[in-house]
């Protein structure tokens, strides 16, 4: 046991050497992860609000200003100005510098007066379709209201009560994240993506590497075991996973203010069952590939481009179609960033998270065990 | 410059990219799958959100208000929780996203003419779940009240505002049309930097780089029939996500085949600079591999590809300007989903230009001191 102790050392030593030889490994393997990081924290997100308007009132009377005056004061629309003609707001369009133009015709007061339908266009551009998608359901929500204080208005003037229909006034309340900030949506799924890109990625080829330089061979001459191999080649980039989790969770709480709500003990368990996870999948490619080019891309493909979409990190699961809903299973990203959106989040732990965190524990095993097998059939 | 060498120089690629089969499926494999998950998952949009609605009037208004949320399409009742504090675990699990809730006594309110709240719950810790579901649910309240004044028959006679939202460009709002151009461009990034970076690391590493300049190959020949074989790869990639973007995703095509051409060409260019600069700058495979991911990462989330550029902060704007795939994807996406015409993508084209000028020149002066070393 002692022995079998000191060559897995010697192992992990190696590897440590063949990462200290080559610092600029090491310093992409930790540096990547905090510039992920602040693209995630500043610069990307989905929260759509001011979106570049433009007015074109061709009424300009005191009724049709007062109605533009709603978009002005709306946290959605962000007016930029006035066009003269619709070809401006034609132009407008093509540069893309609006994404939105609310019409006014003249007449639009005098319909009002007269009591009868004013109509007004607002034009939004489908090329963006998630803005323009909120645009169309707030600019409908936005003329419903505002047609509606209109006719009261006019009932009042004509004796009539119309405030008699009453009306419901939706009170909206988001929780876990009142702040609607999308930073703390995305971070705590971020940390999944970061370490499957380490993990897989870098275990895929490290072992590739020793077969394709011939050196794998020369290893299994000596007196190591192949289970003491792989324990000491993945030792060292197991502590780079953590030390990277670790600096994202720091720099995530302390610098961006991502609240841990939930229990730090319950987080560190599913991390290291889902460390164990990835380093799997990891070891089934390696087994596989003939060449490092091979692991490069199988790694993109299995641990990159799954953990990036199949996770929920940025894009929910619950809209897509179900044979992809069913795949998104196969992949551990997918429980991980329940586990992690959960406990930062919203405060679970154990009790409400114990099923990811078992169905995790369950793929490592497998994963693992698929991984030996296949790497005992290599052997042989 | 001898077209015999160049072809021979290729045909060595070909049959070193053949030894590898698993590789070259791979290839082939992975526009497919980049193909599914951006058509399917990226553009899929929200709809049928789970939600929970509390009913504590259990009268005709709250009847309404069930049935015209799940009738919009946007919204799934899938519970009834009797109390407000059951709403809790419902969210904290997530089986729900969104929920309603009718306070005791809605509809004495409404019949006496008095404002009657109702909330509406919305689980923020996913944020685009969170946006549609507050905006469809204003929405859907706002029409509610609007017809309700037309059924006092004011509405009728009275005034009031005809709306008219049109979408212009993309009318059905399908995210996929403006994801597959967005992919085109992507996909041949992500396929020329990875496979050229490691192009002439390899055959340092091996050694075969010194052997081949014993031979009488020029560096211009050596270059041309490397480059080659990839760039007909990364040209079939491409054709295969744009056919299969027109004819299974049903993407409009509204440009003509000259300008995306045109586009796509520059971008190549530019994207071979790259790998050819990040090979001559790595000592190994894996550094070469990693350099990619670290230049590919800031430009793809900054591109606009995936993440709207509207959304990020105004000070990070410029720095998307700086990103060639910036570029690519908003002519790509005029060209497909505007159909704006060539006047109208020249400012995009010319920027291309000259990034591919800068870019290359750069890569082959590197690419000259390197090998004469």
């Amino acid at each position: 046991m002692k022995a079998a102790l000191a060559r897995v050392g010697a192992v992990a030593g190696k590897e440590v050497k063949h990462l200290l030889r080559d610092p600029r490994i090491l310093a992409i393997v930790l540096i990547l992860p905090v510039v992920q990081l602040l693209l995630f924290a500043y610069a990307i997100s989905f929260d759509v609000k001011n979106v570049p308007t433009v007015v074109l009132d061709q009424d300009n009377t005191p009724a049709s200003r007062h109605y533009v005056q709603t978009y002005r004061s709306s946290e959605f629309f962000d007016v930029l100005g006035s066009a003269d003609d619709l070809a401006q707001v034609d132009r407008l369009f093509d540069q893309n510098r609006v994404r939105i133009a609310v019409i006014v015709p003249s007449g639009f007061a005098r319909s009002i007066d007269a009591g009868e339908k004013a109509q007004v266009a607002v034009l939004t551009d489908g090329s963006e379709p998630n803005s323009a998608q909120l645009a169309r359901a707030y600019a409908t929500a936005l003329n419903a209201t505002y047609g509606q204080q209109v006719l009261i208005e006019w009932a009042d003037r004509q004796g009539l009560n119309p405030a008699r229909a009453g009306s419901i006034e939706p009170r909206l309340r988001t929780w876990y994240n009142p702040e609607g900030r999308s930073s703390n949506f995305l971070i705590p799924g971020l940390m999944v993506v970061i370490i499957m890109i380490v993990t897989v990625q870098q275990t895929a080829v490290t072992l590739v590497r020793e077969r394709e330089q011939g050196t794998a061979e020369q290893m299994t001459v000596s007196p190591l075991r192949r289970g003491e191999l792989m324990v000491g080649k993945l030792l060292p980039w197991t502590l780079l996973a953590f030390a990277d989790m670790l600096v994202i969770a720091v720099i995530s709480i302390w610098v961006f203010g991502l609240p841990l709500r939930g229990s730090a003990g319950f987080l560190a368990v599913s991390s290291v069952v889902f460390v164990f996870a990835a380093l799997g999948l990891g070891l089934i490619i390696s087994a596989v590939a003939p060449s490092l080019e091979t692991a490069n891309i199988s790694g993109l493909l299995i641990a990159f481009l799954p953990a990036f979409l199949l996770s929920g990190f940025a894009f929910p699961l619950d809209s897509i179609p179900v044979p992809l809903q069913w795949l998104s299973y196969a992949f551990p990203g997918r429980y991980m960033v329940a586990i992690t959106r959960g406990v930062f989040l919203k405060g679970a732990g154990f009790p409400e998270l114990w099923p990811q965190l078992a169905a995790l524990a369950g793929y490592a095993l497998v994963v693992l065990l698929a991984s030996s097998v296949l790497y005992r059939r290599r052997s042989t | 410059m001898s077209l015999h060498r160049i072809r021979l120089i290729m045909w060595k690629e070909f049959l070193q990219l053949r030894r590898d089969p698993l590789l070259l499926r791979l290839i082939f494999i992975m526009p497919i799958v980049q193909l599914i998950f951006f058509g399917y998952v990226v553009s899929a949009d929200v709809r049928n959100l789970a939600t929970a609605i509390v009913d504590l009037d259990k009268t005709a208004i709250s009847r309404e208000l069930e049935a015209d949320f799940s009738g919009s399409g946007y919204f799934t009742i899938e519970s009834y929780p009797q109390s407000e504090p059951e709403l809790q675990p419902l969210l904290d699990r997530g089986e729900v996203r969104v929920a309603i809730v009718i306070p005791e006594g809605t509809q004495a309110r409404l019949d006496r003419g008095e404002i009657a709240p109702v909330g509406i719950v919305v689980d923020g810790s996913d944020s685009r779940t969170a946006a549609v579901g507050s905006s469809y649910a204003a929405q859907i309240v706002a029409r509610m009240n609007a017809d309700r004044i037309t059924q006092q028959g004011l509405a009728l006679s009275g005034p009031g505002i005809d709306a008219r939202v049109r979408v212009l460009f993309n009318p059905s709002l399908r995210a996929v049309n403006t994801m597959i151009p967005g992919l085109v461009a992507a996909i041949l990034m992500l396929s020329v930097m990875a496979i050229m970076s490691q192009a002439v690391v390899r055959e340092r590493e091996s050694g075969t780089l010194e052997q081949m300049f014993v031979t009488p190959i020029t560096r211009g020949e050596y270059l041309i029939g490397k480059v080659t074989p990839y760039v007909l790869l990364a040209t079939l990639q491409m054709s295969v996500v744009a056919l299969v973007g027109i004819f299974w995703f049903r993407v409009p095509f509204h440009g003509t085949v000259i300008e995306v051409a045109a586009g796509l060409g520059l971008f190549m260019v530019t994207v071979i600079g790259l790998g050819l600069l990040v090979s001559l700058a790595s000592h190994t495979r894996q550094q070469a591999q990693q350099t990619v991911l670290f230049i590919m990462m800031p430009m793809m989330l900054l591109s606009g590809f995936i993440f709207p550029i509207e959304s990020m902060p105004a000070a990070l704007v410029p720095v998307t300007y700086l990103m060639p795939l910036t570029w690519a994807v908003l002519l790509l996406r005029g060209a497909f989903v505007k159909g704006v015409g060539f006047s109208a993508i020249v400012p995009e084209l010319a920027v291309l230009a000259i990034f591919a000028v800068v870019i290359f020149s750069v890569a082959l002066l590197a690419t000259r001191r390197r090998l004469s070393e």
